[in-house]
Formats: structure tokens, sequence, C-alpha cells
């Protein structure tokens, strides 16, 4: 195999552009999570989310022909998502992990049936990509003028998104109370902020921003959905809101770290010569996971756990006494 | 003249328990009124319906003379009301403005601006009636007495005009309760109503201007502080004659004390910590350089306000958190490094702080508690089997020896009230080989029967040779149960005084940070951390 | 009285008076999924009373059905012991899947390689190392929780993929069946296939499944290592307090819970597969959760529920065929039991 086709200088270019671009439906769902997290709310049902976003975003697309309406489905079906983990969580106050390991088996199944009723038998069906837009000016900067200004309207409309939910924790008054909440729900409570409505909310930006990285996945980069399209990019996520600290701009940083791993397999896979290869791919394929573990893994080894919500995964029923 | 809150009749039941079985109570503008009573008496309920947290189930309540029915705080607050909770209602990571901000309407977004001016009008409150606080400190750095400031100010912020503070002068140090109130004093004199709950009858009589006593739910009486002792108070509250009182006073608890003395002359130390040193959970220093040891037969307490480090000494020496530095010897072993499991086999005991997190399992009946800590070992079976039958008849034994009123060993734990938690966690406990026992907070929200009752069997155990480290907040207790005293101030110990030499204005003085009057040891500790 | 945090809920509910309700509840969430179910094949064109007709059938309609189920069934046993047990302890192992393929692989080398003629000696030695290859791969996952705290959930389900991967690798390279163009394992050696029953066509492996049952329950009831589990489920912190070793425990749980995930792989593998094979498991190591979940974390209603579930999947697969119905219909029941399974537990309780 010859490494100039991954390393080489015109090909980094490419490399790091791909980064960049794959590391966004991870961003988007890290970042939804770490509002989530601020809430105190431990949603692991995000690859469920990202999923059902990637196949509501598909099959819009593939019957509407439309981008727009297929990312708003996908939106749509992770914010549905999005309250039925806060109905379990919040309303009826059951063990948040199990809800979300629920969530992400009821995904599975749903999104596997609804694929193959619809397309089993059938060829691989796709979608048109669409088109990367390049920013004036910005673009011609080299180096970083082709890697971050020559993507996709998908990619720019995602980068603007995880902004602003991360600027909502720390620049709105609803970002405020999701800050008390998640930290010290009986406080919030006491000054007369809805933990209930709060984490409720949060948990449906949190939908929101899953469900649009499914659609980010399908109609920005794969042009297609298969079975568990999302290849554990959801569980990627919450190990990244690990690895940021709680920090939505740290997170949305490992995203990239993510993305890069992710387009440096697809890369290899690309160009060892398929199954037949002496290249062991399959090791380049778990590099994702292996670097997302180790990352998060060392984030809390090394940086302890303090800059955790002090009420992360614990309900809160008003009005019980101590 | 018109009054500020009056509430008749009102009603409130959790379940099956009536925590308040109409009760009235009557506010006037500019004055300090205590609501005095036990634990349980039902204070800190009537004064949670009147800040709409409970709604009653029966009663009226009206507020500047309009007849108020509220739904949720946020009701209260509007209406005038504001309340300083015990364990304060602020948010640890936010900042004091930030605090001030959560819950008020407002636009979406927050500004800068918006915080500057909420500082700014923080800062002119806080030097109106002197409590001073820096606006954009985060919660979590500022000490007890602070925080209680804050909170104070907030419900100033809200324009309160009825201010409730819910024993304020438990977590503070007597000379911060002594400035407290004047400033209370000074805000009652611009026409507030002040009330505050406690069940220490000399705040009473020092600062209130009138004085309900509950019991069980009821009013027992609104009285004057001159019209009355405070042994009628004590009679009132409590609804008999209290022998506790006397040991309050400073006698000695126990008969067996000078026997007990003469053991310690000649003991070595059972327990010894040298130079500990931990990390609270927001990793900053909680305990900076604590030293100390106690010998068998001795009970040494460790006075101290709350969050000057106390958990974390408890965590630190029974092995439920991992010191940074120094070592914990158990008769002669070091044990620092051991887990909890380790140190029990060694005879170590431990009665958490914190009951019902730590001490017992909700969940699990009264007899599997019993039988927590001594699972696979006979007479309870090996490890391959659970024998029922003797955790059974183990658990009977000791609810008798115990006197833990419950409807059978088959009871679930997280059904019993206060007092009979703490039996029970004593129970297990002192029922253990123990050389050394940690008892945290042992008899904290207890009422005076299980007072009484937690300190004889501390006595007893002292008595029979065990080794005890009171951690405790009370100073009332530490000055009726101590052999030697510590005290613990931002994580260092000041002072070490061995009963003899114990006195209550010194120990108070300390527990505010004053470092006079201990040995030089002692002295060179409270240079510690700041 | 104040407001505070409750403590989260434990998921399976004490015994006695609430045994009843909680069977209630566990039967009311399947008869709503079968509806579900019901309704997923109308919008697939089928009928619903022949499409459940013919998954009886298919599961019950002639030894070899009943054989086939009960093949299935067996994985999901397995695992849905060990992971009910841990889970049990607030233990939360997701990683069942890659466990059982890092079992399959080890059991498979042994297999493949270890030159003994004596069939139960070869299949010991397979079990043990497959059993071991399992608990390793949990045992990962442990020591990060125990030692670091590290969230077990996220760990565990990532090294899914890793082992998946490793597996894979192995099929495609150096355990390739000589002469086989794509994914195929080798085959073991012939002395290391578990026997099968006649008529049935079940391995033995079944019978370990099934006397596992009451040796997980007694463990679960009976013993300080049981309490200690539903101490530290219950309240943690009060377990530590007690003496109790959180770290060991957390451990033992997941070397449990992996090395009975690696126990399923390597019956894959030796009665089912009979080579290293990446088809010897669709997901049982994610449908064992809803098993232990569905069982109430208790070990005879892990049995019904594994058998349930064995029925609807082998059932729903002779039905996909003769109804003409997509097979995903019956992968798509399992996590709509789950959610009506959570909320008609709250609901029981009030």
């Amino acid at each position: 195999m010859d490494w100039g086709e991954i390393f080489g200088p015109g090909a980094l270019v490419v490399l790091l552009s791909s980064s960049v671009a794959f590391a966004m439906p991870t961003a988007l769902a890290a970042v939804g999570e770490t509002v989530v997290e601020r809430a105190g709310i431990l949603n692991l049902g995000v690859e469920g989310m990202l999923l059902s976003g990637a196949l509501a975003s598909f099959l819009v697309a593939y019957y509407a022909k439309s981008v727009a309406l297929g990312a708003l489905a996908g939106i749509a079906i992770g914010v549905g998502l999005g309250a039925l983990m806060a109905f379990l969580s919040v309303t009826l106050g059951t063990e948040q992990i199990i809800n979300g390991i629920a969530i992400v088996l009821l995904a599975q199944g749903i999104t596997a049936f609804t694929f193959e009723e619809l397309f089993g038998g059938e060829e691989q069906p796709t979608i048109g990509g669409i088109a990367d837009v390049d920013i004036p000016l910005l673009h011609e900067i080299p180096g970083v003028g082709p890697v971050l200004f020559e993507q996709n309207v998908l990619f720019y409309i995602s980068v603007a998104l995880a902004i602003a939910v991360a600027l909502l924790l720390t620049r709105t008054r609803f970002g405020l109370s999701v800050r008390a909440v998640g930290e010290s729900p009986a406080a919030a409570d006491a000054a007369a902020v809805s933990v209930a409505r709060t984490r409720w909310l949060a948990l449906l930006i949190g939908g929101g921003m899953a469900g649009m990285g499914g659609a980010v996945l399908v109609l920005g980069q794969l042009n297609l959905f298969e079975t568990n399209v999302s290849a554990g990019r959801g569980w990627i996520a919450v190990a990244l809101v690990i690895f940021g600290r709680w920090n939505p701009l740290l997170v949305l940083g490992g995203a990239f770290v993510f993305g890069f791993t992710d387009a440096l397999q697809i890369r290899v896979q690309a160009v060892s010569g398929g199954i037949a290869s002496t290249v062991p791919t399959e090791i380049f394929a778990a590099l994702p996971y292996v670097v997302t573990l180790i990352v998060m893994v060392a984030a809390t080894v090394w940086a302890g756990r303090d800059a955790q919500p002090g009420a992360l995964g614990a309900p809160f029923r008003k009005g019980v006494s101590a | 003249m018109e009054l500020s809150v009056a509430m008749s009749g009102v009603v409130k039941r959790f379940g099956a328990v009536q925590a308040l079985a109409g009760v009235d109570l009557e506010l006037r503008p500019g004055e300090i009124h205590a609501l005095l009573g036990e634990n349980g008496a039902g204070k800190t309920t009537l004064m949670n319906v009147l800040y709409g947290m409970f709604s009653p189930d029966a009663g009226a309540i009206s507020v500047g003379g309009r007849e108020v029915n509220f739904r949720s705080p946020h009701d209260a607050i509007a209406a005038g009301v504001g309340m300083v909770h015990q364990h304060f209602k602020l948010v640890p990571t936010l900042t004091v403005a930030e605090n001030m901000v959560l819950g008020q309407r407002g636009g979406p977004l927050l500004r800068r601006r918006e915080l500057a001016a909420v500082s700014a009008r923080l800062r002119a409150l806080a030097d109106r009636y002197g409590l001073d606080v820096d606006p954009d400190a985060r919660v979590w750095q500022l000490s007890v007495g602070e925080q209680q400031r804050v909170e104070i100010l907030r419900a100033l912020y809200r324009d309160a005009r009825i201010l409730v503070l819910d024993e304020p002068t438990a977590t503070l140090t007597p000379p911060e309760t002594q400035r407290l109130f004047p400033k209370l004093r000074a805000l009652a004199a611009e026409g507030a109503s002040i009330v505050f709950i406690t069940h220490h009858l000399e705040d009473v009589i020092e600062w209130a201007d009138r004085i309900t006593v509950l019991r069980r739910g009821e009013r027992v009486g609104t009285l004057k502080p001159a019209d009355s002792s405070a042994e009628d108070l004590a009679r009132m509250m409590v609804g008999r004659d209290v022998r506790l009182m006397r040991v309050v006073a400073g006698e000695a608890p126990t008969a067996g004390e000078g026997r007990a003395l003469r053991q310690r002359e000649s003991a070595a130390p059972v327990l010894e910590v040298e130079g500990l040193q931990a990390r609270g959970d927001r990793g900053t220093t909680a305990l900076h350089d604590v030293s100390f040891s106690v010998a068998p037969g001795e009970i040494l307490a460790i006075a101290g306000v709350e969050g000057n480090g106390q958990p974390e000494l408890e965590e630190a020496v029974f092995g439920l958190r991992a010191p940074e530095a120094g070592t914990v010897t158990l008769d002669g072993r070091d044990v620092t490094r051991c887990e909890p499991a380790e140190r029990m086999r060694l005879g170590m005991g431990l009665v958490p702080s914190d009951r019902y997190r730590r001490g017992l399992i909700r969940e699990l009946s009264v007899a599997e508690n019993l039988a927590l800590d001594r699972l696979g070992r006979p007479p309870f079976g090996t490890e391959l089997r659970l024998d029922r039958q003797a955790i059974a008849k183990h658990a009977a034994d000791l609810i008798e020896r115990f006197s833990i009123q419950v409807s059978g060993p088959e009871q679930l734990a997280g059904t019993l009230s206060g007092g009979n938690a703490q039996r029970l966690v004593l129970a297990r406990t002192l029922s253990r080989e123990l050389r050394c026992l940690v008892a945290a907070q042992p008899t904290r929200g207890l009422d005076v029967g299980a007072i009484e009752f937690v300190w004889e069997q501390l006595a007893a155990a002292r008595d029979c040779g065990v080794a005890i480290l009171l951690i405790s907040t009370d100073l009332d207790e530490v000055m009726s149960m101590a052999d030697r005293c510590c005290v613990m101030y931002r994580g260092g110990l000041v002072a070490d005084w061995s009963r003899e030499r114990l006195d209550r204005e010194k120990v108070g003085l300390a527990m505010g940070g004053a470092s006079n009057g201990g040995p030089p040891r002692a002295a060179a500790a409270a240079e510690g951390p700041v | 009285m104040s407001v505070s945090q409750a403590a989260t809920r434990p998921l399976w509910l004490p015994p006695q008076s609430r045994r009843l309700r909680a069977g209630l509840s566990s039967l009311g969430a399947v008869l709503l999924s079968l509806v579900v179910g019901g309704v997923l094949v109308l919008i697939a064109g089928g009928e619903p009373v022949s499409a459940y007709g013919a998954l009886i059938d298919g599961a019950f309609g002639s030894p070899y059905a009943i054989g086939q189920m009960l093949v299935l069934a067996v994985p999901l046993l397995i695992m849905g012991l060990g992971l009910a047990l841990a889970f049990r302890g607030r233990v939360y192992n997701v990683g069942a899947e890659g466990q059982l393929f890092m079992g399959a692989l080890a059991g498979g080398v042994v297999a493949i390689f270890l030159p003994v003629a004596f069939d139960p000696l070869l299949i010991a030695a397979s079990i043990f190392a497959g059993m071991a290859a399992g608990a390793a791969w949990g045992g990962i996952v442990g020591v990060l929780r125990a030692r670091w705290g590290v969230n077990e959930v996220i760990t565990s389900l990532l090294l899914n993929f890793v082992a998946i991967l490793i597996f894979t690798y192995c099929v495609r390279r150096p355990l390739r069946a000589p002469g086989s163009p794509d994914l195929q394992g080798r085959s073991i050696d012939p002395n290391a296939a578990l026997p099968v029953l006649p008529d049935l066509a079940v391995h033995v492996g079944v019978f370990l499944a099934i006397a596992l049952v009451p040796l997980a329950a007694y463990l679960m009831a009976r013993t300080p290592f049981g309490m200690r589990v539903r101490m530290l489920g219950f309240n943690a912190e009060a377990a530590r307090a007690a003496g109790v070793s959180s770290r060991r425990m957390v451990m033992a749980l997941m070397l449990i819970s992996g090395g009975l995930a690696g126990l399923a792989g390597v019956l894959q593998t030796l009665g089912v597969s009979e080579r290293l094979d990446l088809g010897i498991s669709q997901g049982y190591g994610f449908t064992a959760i809803v098993v232990a979940l569905l069982g109430r974390l208790n070990a005879t209603g892990v049995l019904l529920a594994a058998v349930f579930i064995a029925v609807l999947q082998s059932g729903g697969q002779a039905m996909s065929v003769t109804e003409g119905l997509p097979y995903a219909i019956v992968l798509a029941i399992p996590g709509v039991f789950v959610v009506f399974l959570l909320i008609a537990d709250r609901l029981a309780r009030g």
C-alpha cells in the first residue's frame, strides 16, 4: 500500500477536508448531548436518535428529492425520540441508562424494519450528493481554505448550529437554567426554575441535534442508508462529551479527532484493495473506536470528574423529602 | 397595626403523617419572630407552606392583609416572601450574580450587561445592610457564612418584606451569629418581618421579639421572651422535663468518666492520624495537615462549623476517600491504603454523617441492614450460603437491645424515622468488635429522646475502652461528650483542649478561626490553608 | 421536609407483594408489543392472525423447529443470566456482543489447533479458553470502571466494534478457511463439535444453559455475593461503608457477565457454526439485554424471557418465509418491548 496516497502533499488536504466533514455528524450529536448532560440527564439513546435521523432524512430526501426537507425530517425524528427519552427519564423518572439503551434498541429495530420493508431485496438505493460551496476569499487561504471552506451547505449549517448551541449554554437564560438543574436541581427548583421543563427542553434539543447528525451523515456524506449506518457514532458522541469535559466547544474539538480517524480508515480501505488486501484494514477501521476510548479514558483518569454536572443521571422528584 | 402575615388553621399531611395539625401564626411588621420546636415539630413545614413549596391541605394564609393561595415559591416571592433554607438553595457552580438571575423572568438572552447591573445592585444592597459578598465569586468558593449572606441578599434582591430563615444559626459560629442578628434587626427596623426557625433557646431569648413554640404539628403558644424562662420554653418544646438540659449545661455525662480517664493515661493511642491531606469533590484541598490521636476509652471531639472539611475527614479516616498525603494508623498498623472492609476487620467502625446515604440501604429490610457488614462469616452462614434464620435471630436481638421501633425485622429500612434509622446504624456498628469508632454528626436531625439515646450509647462504648472520634458541628454535643476537643477550621485542626480546659466560648471563637487558646502544635496547624 | 433528589429507582422489584404486579406489567408489555408487531405486519401487507399462527408454527411446528428455537434460546439465556446479575449491581455491561465474539475466537482457535484427541477434554479446553477470553474482554471494562470510574456503558459498547473487527480480521486473513474466497473462518476439529440430540438437532450446550438457571438463582438469592450485588445496586455508598469493596464487585460482575458471553460464543462455534463464523450472532448480545430486563433480572424470569424471544425470532424467521413478510418485523419488536416494559414497570409501581 502506498502511504503517499494518503499522506502525500495533495492527498493530505483531501484527508483533512474529509476529516472535518466526517466529524460533523458526531459533532452535532455530541454538542447536543453536552446540553442534555449539563441539564443532568445521561442520554445514552444518542445512537438511536442519530440512526433514526439518518433513516428519516434518507427516506424524505429519496422520495421528496429535497435535501432541506430531508434534514428537517431527521431533526424531527430526533426531537421525537428526545421526547420519548424525556417522558421516560423526566416524567416517569426511570433509570436513565436503561432508557437510553432501550431507545437504541428501539431505533435499531424500527429502522431495520422500515428500511427492509421499503427496499428489501432491491438494489442499494442512493440519493444524489450535494455540491460543495466555496466560500469566497476564505477558501483561497492556503491549507486551511480547501479544508474548511470548500464544504457543502450542510457542513456550514452544522458548524453554525453547533456553535449556536454551545452559546446557548453560556449566553441565554435557558442555558443558565440548564446549568443549574444539572448541577443542583433542588436549588434550581427553589429559585422557581422548572426542573422538568428545562430537562425536557434540553432533551428535545439534544434529540434534534442527534437527528440532524444522522441527516448530515446520510445527506452530506454517504448518500445512502444501510442497517446500523450510524456505526456507533452516537456512542462516540457520548464519549466525546466526557472527553470534552462537558464544555461544548471542547466537545466540538474532540469530534474532529474522531473525524480524522474516520477519514483515515476510509482512505486506507479505499487504497488498500479490498477483501484480499494484506493490509489489516480492520485495525484502521477500529481506530475511531479505539482512539475515542483512549481519549475518553485519558480525560477521566487525568482530569478527574470534577467537571461532571453534579446531578448527572439522578432523577429529580419535586417535594420528596430527604 | 396591620399584620404582615396571618396563617390560620394550617393543616398539612404527608401520606399518613400529619405534619401540621391546624397551626396559627401571626407576623407583625418590624418584628423578629422565633419559631421554636424540636425536630419534626413542623416548623420547616409551616414555613415551606408560607413559601409556596407545599400547598396546605386546609387553612388560610394572608399576606399584607390579602388572602393568598401560593402554588409555587414564585407566587410567594412575588408577594414579598423570601426564604433562606437551612441547606442553602444555591447552585455552587454559578456565580452569586447568576444565582440571583436564575429563575427570574426576562428576555431569552443573558447579556453581560445585565449580569453587571445585577452585580452593581447586589453591591449596593450589601453595603446598605452590611452583608459583604463578592457578586462575581462562584458560590462553592464561599464560606458557609458568606453563602448565608448571599441567601439573605437574594431575598432582599427580590424585594422580600417577609424574610424566613430556617435554622440560620445551625451552620454559623457563635461570633458569626452575633454578627447576623444585628443585621436582621436593622432589616426589621425598616419594617420587614423576620421569622427564624430554631431549637436553640439562647438565640430565641437573646434576639426574638416574640416566640411561637410548635410541638408535633401544633402550636403550643406564642409569647414574649421577657415573659418566660429557658426552662419554660424547653418544657413547652418537648412536652416534659428534660434531663438533656443538665447535660447541655456541661455536667458529667456518665459516671464512668473517672475510670476512663485513668485508662487513657497509660494506654497507647488506638487511632493515630498524621499529616492527613485530602481533596474535596471539587478538587480543592479539603484537609490540610490534620494530625491527632485517640486513646482507648477516650472521646476526641472534632468541633467546627459545617463546610470546614468534616465529611472529608470522616471519609479519609474510614477509607472512603483516598488521602493525598499523611497516614492513618490503627493500633500501630498503617491502614492508610486499606479499604473500609480491612479497617473494619481491624476493629474500626463508622456512624456516618449521612445515615440514609451511607448508613443503611432503604430498599433492604431492617434485618438485612443489621447484617450488612457481617455476611459470609459464621454465624451468618458461609460465602456459599446466606443463613437467613441467623440473620433474623440476630436482628430480633439487636432490635430489642437498641429499642428500634419497627413493625418487624422485615420492615424496609427506608421507612424508619430518623431516630430509629440512627438506632439501626448504631446497633449494627456497636455490635461489632470495636477498637475505634468514627461517629460523624451522630445526632443531627434527631429529636431529644433519640439524642439522649445516642449519647448514652457513645458514652457506654467509650467506657468499654473504644476510642471514639466524634465529628460534630453541634457545640452542645461537643461540650457534653468530649474528653478532648479539637476544632476544625478550613480543613485544618485548630486548638486541642482536654476536658478540664474546655470552655464553650473559646471553642466558639476557635470555630470561627480565632486561633487563641490552643497549645502550640494546634496553633501551628491554624496557620494552614486559607 | 425539603425538596431533594429521589434515589435512582432500582430496576427490579423487591419480592413478595409486588411480584405479582411486576409479573402483570411484564405480561402487559408483552401483549402491547405483540399488538405493535401485529400493526407492523399490517403495514407490511400481511395478516396479523395468520402471521402469528405461522410464527408459532415456525417455533413449535416440528421437533426440528423446536430444536432451532432452543438453539437460539441458548446464547440468549446464558448471556441474559450474566447481564441480569451485572445489572442488579448496576454494572451496565452492554458489551456482551463483543465478549461473545472474543469467546468464539479464543474457543475456536483452541478447537482448531489444540492437538487433543479426547473429545471432552478438547471441548472443555475450548470452553475454558472462550470463557476466559470473554471475561478478559469484559475485564477491560471492569478495570476502567473500578479503577477510574470510566462509564462502563460507553466502554463496553465501543469495545464491541473493536472485538468484531478483530474477529473479522482473523477470519479474513490468518484464520480464513483454506481456499475460501470470502469471509469464512476455518472449521473446528470435528472432535470439538458438540454432540447433537437426534430429532431436535440441538447441541448439548442447551443442558449447560439450563443448568445455569438454578445456579444463578442460588447465587443471586442465597449467597453473600448475591446480597452484595443487591447492596451495590441499591446504594453503592452504603455498601462500601459496610465493607463491600465496590471495585472488586464491579470487576467480578464484569468478569462473570463477560465470561458467560464468552461461553455463549464458544457454544455457538462448537455447536452451531462449527467454524469461525461472523454469523454466529445476529446481535444476540443486545437481544440478551432485552432478555435480562424482560426477565426482571431474575434467573427464572430470564429463562422465560429467553424462550419467549427465541420463539419470536426463530418463529419469525419461518413466518417471514411462509407469509412473505420482512424478517425485520421480528427485529423491531424487542426494542418496542423494552420501552413498553419500562413504562409498564413504572406504572405498576404507581
